[in-house]
């Protein structure tokens, strides 16, 4: 019984017709390899970029860290955040405290 | 036994584009009906064996030679991809994803459409997974008990325990066509 179930269902499946592969399939496998040589050719500097912002060309994060830089360093210059009250806080560390103690019961 | 994949998977690793070429070349159509006839829909039969090269391509500069035969790992990678996908279907039973109608236009359309292909891609979608994937790798793709029971992970007793199931209930589904 055994082999012949075997025999039955060799025999079955010879009817199922061939899959295609559609060429599509094979380009964008073949898109994979390539997106993938190229992040190991590119080394760790990839790694690093696509784990900050992972997917796009590496001129991105360098662009808006370098946008980033320049707008903080302009800031920084031109815009004063004086306004025009001077603040001094000190301390005498020598004086006696100013708050009241309570009596304990 | 020398595996005749490894050199080009070694140079695949390297970033040599015509080995990964060939590679694809020649496991792609075998992948692709396995992945087919298990989940029973072109669409995500392409998905889960672009998936399975993607991470061939991303494994192929770490491959030893000699650890394991290259297409028992493709097998196995791509199965894998195929039960993941299988998993993820929320309430649809199996039997009925399989009917979904596939939008992908294929050249096999019209033997797809056939009574009997269609009987036969019915019954083998109504098989436990398991048992469709043994079932697919012995009588379908041709591999040996031995090959099989490595690609599912399974010890060759198991393996026979799964196709003697299977085989039995493929026939109870479909005797009326040969017996």
């Amino acid at each position: 019984m055994g082999n012949e179930d075997e025999e039955w269902t060799q025999d079955v499946l010879k009817d199922l017709p061939s899959v295609s592969v559609p060429p599509a399939l094979e380009r964008r496998i073949l898109a994979d390899f390539d997106a993938q040589a190229a992040r190991r050719r590119d080394g760790w500097l990839a790694g690093l970029r696509d784990a900050v912002w992972p997917g796009v060309p590496l001129w991105r994060p360098a662009g808006a860290l370098a946008f980033a830089l320049v707008v903080g360093v302009t800031v920084g210059t031109y815009l004063p955040l004086d306004d025009g009250v001077e603040q001094t806080a000190s301390v005498a560390l020598d004086a006696p405290p100013s708050f009241e103690l309570g009596e304990s019961s | 036994m020398i595996d005749p994949d490894t050199d080009l998977v070694v140079r695949a690793g390297r970033g040599d584009r015509a080995a990964a070429q060939a590679l694809m070349t020649r496991h792609l159509p075998k992948m692709m009906t396995l992945a087919r006839r298990m989940l029973g829909s072109q669409s995500e039969a392409e998905d889960a064996v672009q998936d399975a090269f993607l991470k061939l391509w991303t494994h192929a500069a770490r491959w030893q030679p000699g650890k394991a035969k290259f297409e028992t790992w493709l097998y196995r990678v791509t199965l894998n991809k195929c039960y993941d996908r299988l998993r993820r279907r929320p309430s649809a039973k199996l039997e009925e994803a399989a009917e979904v109608a596939d939008p992908a236009p294929a050249a096999d359309t019209v033997l797809e459409n056939s009574a009997l292909a269609g009987e036969i891609e019915a019954a083998l979608s109504e098989l436990p997974e398991r048992q469709r994937a043994a079932i697919l790798l012995c009588h379908h793709q041709e591999r040996g008990n031995i090959e099989a029971a490595e690609i599912l992970g399974i010890s060759v007793e198991a393996l026979e325990s799964l196709l003697g199931r299977g085989r039995r209930a493929l026939r109870a589904r479909l005797g009326h066509l040969r017996d």
